[in-house]
């Protein structure tokens, strides 16, 4: 066999080289050309709005008036850790998690545990208002839920906003909504079974029937504050924020004007009703703890914070837990602090954030 | 510098070949031995405290694992595009390609465990697909003046650090600095041209199938189109894989780019499954920002900076997962540097060290404004197939580009 030239055997490398870039670049095109075709064809469902629901939609749901029910045992309400590993793979049981932090629920969480996020599965994401109802439904079809579903909801933060969840739910008509006792950092610290794998269950058939009697607007409020209304308030803020010393904790951006409370609320911070290790109190301690405040279950009662999700803890632990007739006033302090022409309380005497 | 791949040139090769237990290497292995066993201590430690945990253990393991990886193969963004630049080789260029693309199946795999439909609207959690601006790209292009400037990416001088450079500790410092003045134009930058910005998510219109497929594609692309400018290996003579070649291949020669490259790219995909995607210059930031904020220099309100994913900062008290990443990164290096005896303190030189720190600096209010540096946002970006972290890329690499024509990179 006759040996080439070192310049030709460069050439031929060169050449061959050539050729196969360019085989690659057509064939980088010709895949161009797909994904082109894929994208036009395939129109990308976008399921996030930017613009309100309208009126009509948000009153396409019935609203039924529900008296409030009876009074269900602690653990018909309150799972522990121990009830829901035995349960994990009973069909009737959906467990939801409601975590604030990104990643939490994707890096590991309770199996066959569905993802809510809520700032976008619970709330509208451009009106201040709550999911609309229609769009909360078919959330709550995907999740394979059906009206008769027992749903646990959990997440970080001691279940803040898993209760803002139970909250949504129970508001929308579910039945039997409850919390996982010492939320997902006690399942962790027991070290519990995790999964990163994204359940789908087959579509349920949850209807929504909305309820009028757990959430109260503004109107609603004044009425409690010029006492045409027997109701007790509970702010469960921080009390420097109930006092007005301080507008909001630390690094928090949603401020109103005044600082400050509702005339006439009572202030019991969200957390005192759990215990250190984040489960929730026994009853009994829960029912002397409000009492000691004056919310004894005899007047109905409306809960409040910031931005309306932490009252939500609160509002679970007396319409849930100890069956009181309780409302969640979702605008809160950065709705009553910020509105014109209505009275405030402000012990500290704080004005523009001066003395 | 040689024209061939790293690891096939003598002149990259460190220390005598011959085992000859000499006192200087029973003080670099043992010295070495006693760097990675303090790192695992160190990680079983942080598992058992409150408040840390699992993944601040595993933060400082991937750090670790990330140190060595750069170290023994060089894994420098700058050393990388000068060899491209300056020397026509891209050889060492195949590192990042090859980590790019492995770390893009991997994320395509961790995607669709974490966000199974990626047409909902929603972006996948934490992963770091920012806004495409003209800030961006003046990040890009500044940060790869910086680095021209100062020698080094910021990883690059965390993992030199461990090689007992000089000029890192000065370009990390100045790093500090940059962040800080990138907080202050941050709100500028954002109300002109970062809040209208898109976020441009590839998965969105393609799938994570479709975006896969178009990442390999233009990597492979690149990859052949730079074959040409990639030296002939020299001849290796046939050898017994003993342990004394395995002692030399991991602890002696250069990594091969390639598996270099994969490794970084498994090391970014583990750390995106269980921690969050590889960075590191959030825990930086935020040191910067909790200085400023304590000394009262900080704006009040940094607008919408916290909704974009990112390397985030936050006024911290404490390490966050990011600063045991970063500080493992240095000792993984460190250790690295020391079995393979590139552990050479030097005293950096006055014109050098200005150098340095202005270089620092750059890359500080780069990496601020880009949400990221070469890691964070051209990495860890382009791995998320978010189009930001190939603009950022290209704009670091016409930056250095810039600086070595300049040759502001002759400084240092």
């Amino acid at each position: 066999m006759q040996r080439k030239s070192p310049t030709e055997s460069e050439d031929l490398v060169d050449r061959t080289l050539l050729r196969t870039a360019g085989a690659a670049v057509g064939g980088a095109l010709v895949m161009l050309a797909v994904v082109a075709l894929i994208f036009f064809v395939r129109q990308p469902a976008s399921t996030l709005s930017t613009t309100a629901p309208s009126a009509a939609d948000a009153s396409s749901a019935p609203v039924t008036v529900n008296l409030p029910r009876e009074p269900r045992k602690f653990e018909d309400v309150v799972v522990s850790t121990e009830w829901l590993a035995q349960n994990l793979d009973n069909p009737k049981v959906r467990v939801i998690e409601v975590s604030v932090v990104p990643g939490v629920y994707e890096r590991g969480h309770i199996p066959g545990a569905v993802n809510f996020v809520w700032t976008t599965d619970f709330v509208d994401t451009v009106s201040r208002d709550i999911i609309a109802p229609d769009r909360f439904q078919e959330l709550a079809r995907a999740a394979g839920i059906n009206n008769d579903t027992t749903i646990v909801l959990y997440g970080d933060n001691d279940n803040w906003f898993a209760a803002w969840g139970a909250w949504v739910f129970r508001q929308y008509g579910a039945e039997d909504v409850r919390l996982l006792d010492g939320s997902r950092s006690k399942w962790e610290a027991e070290n519990r079974e995790l999964s990163t794998r994204a359940p789908t269950y087959p579509p349920g058939n949850f209807t929504v029937r909305q309820r009028s009697d757990l959430r109260v607007f503004l109107p609603d409020v004044l009425k409690v504050v010029r006492g045409e209304e027997q109701k007790v308030l509970v702010d469960i803020r921080s009390p420097d924020e109930f006092s007005g010393k301080i507008f909001a904790p630390e690094g928090f951006q949603e401020l109103a004007v005044r600082a400050g409370h509702i005339p006439g609320a009572v202030n019991v911070p969200w957390k005192k009703a759990l215990n250190d290790d984040g489960t929730f109190k026994s009853v009994e301690e829960l029912r002397k703890l409000y009492a000691e405040a004056g919310v004894d279950g005899s007047k109905p009662v409306i809960t409040y914070c910031r931005i309306g999700e932490r009252a939500s803890h609160t509002w679970f632990v007396l319409s849930e837990i100890l069956g009181y007739q309780a409302a969640l006033y979702d605008g809160s302090w950065t709705e009553y602090g910020n509105s014109v022409g209505v009275p405030i309380a402000n012990p500290a005497g704080t004005i523009w954030g001066v003395k | 510098m040689s024209n061939a791949l790293p690891g096939s040139s003598p002149a990259d090769r460190a220390a005598p070949s011959k085992p000859v237990l000499t006192p200087a290497l029973i003080l670099r292995n043992g010295g070495a031995a006693l760097i990675f066993v303090t790192l695992l201590i160190g990680a079983h430690v942080l598992q058992t405290t409150p408040g840390y945990g699992a993944s601040a253990a595993l933060s400082l393991l991937i750090g670790a694992a990330l140190g060595v990886a750069f170290e023994r193969g060089r894994f420098c963004f700058f050393c990388i595009f000068r060899d491209v630049i300056e020397h026509r080789n891209a050889g060492p260029l195949y590192a990042i390609l090859t980590a790019l693309a492995v770390s893009g199946i991997g994320y395509a795999i961790v995607f669709g465990a974490f966000l199974p439909n990626p047409f909902s609207g929603r972006l996948a959690p934490d992963a770091h697909i920012g806004p495409v601006s003209l800030a961006l790209v003046a990040a890009g292009l500044l940060f790869g003046v910086g680095m021209a400037l100062s020698g080094a990416c910021i990883s690059g001088h965390l993992y030199r650090l461990g090689e007992g450079s000089g000029y890192a500790p000065l370009a990390l410092i100045g790093a500090l600095i940059g962040f800080g003045l990138g907080f202050r134009t941050w709100n500028w930058l954002y109300v002109t041209v970062i809040a209208d910005a898109p976020v441009i998510w590839l998965p969105h219109w393609l799938g994570y199938g479709g975006a896969l497929l178009l990442h390999l594609a233009v990597l492979s692309v690149l990859g052949f189109a730079l074959l040409r400018y990639v030296s002939p290996l020299p001849p290796r003579p046939a050898r017994q894989l003993d342990i004394k070649y395995l002692y030399e291949a991991l602890f002696r020669d250069r990594w091969n780019p390639l598996v270099t490259g994969a490794i970084v790219g498994v090391i970014g995909v583990v750390a995106y499954l269980r921690v969050e995607p590889l960075g590191v210059t959030a825990q930086l930031g935020s040191l910067a920002r909790t200085v400023m904020h304590t000394s009262g220099m900080l704006p009040a309100r940094l607008n919408g900076l916290d909704s974009f994913a990112g390397c985030a900062t936050q006024v911290v008290q404490t390490i966050t997962d990011n600063g045991w990443l970063i500080g493992g990164l240095a000792l993984g290096a460190f250790g690295a540097a020391l079995i393979a005896g590139r552990f050479q303190p030097a005293l950096p030189r006055a014109n050098g060290s200005v150098a340095a720190l202005v270089g620092g600096v750059l890359m500080g209010w780069g990496a601020m404004t880009a949400l990221g540096c070469t890691v964070g946002t051209l990495l860890s970006g382009i791995a998320a197939f978010a189009l930001s972290g190939w603009v950022f890329g290209a704009a670091v690499f016409a930056g250095v580009w810039g600086g070595i024509v300049l040759r502001l990179h002759r400084w240092t």
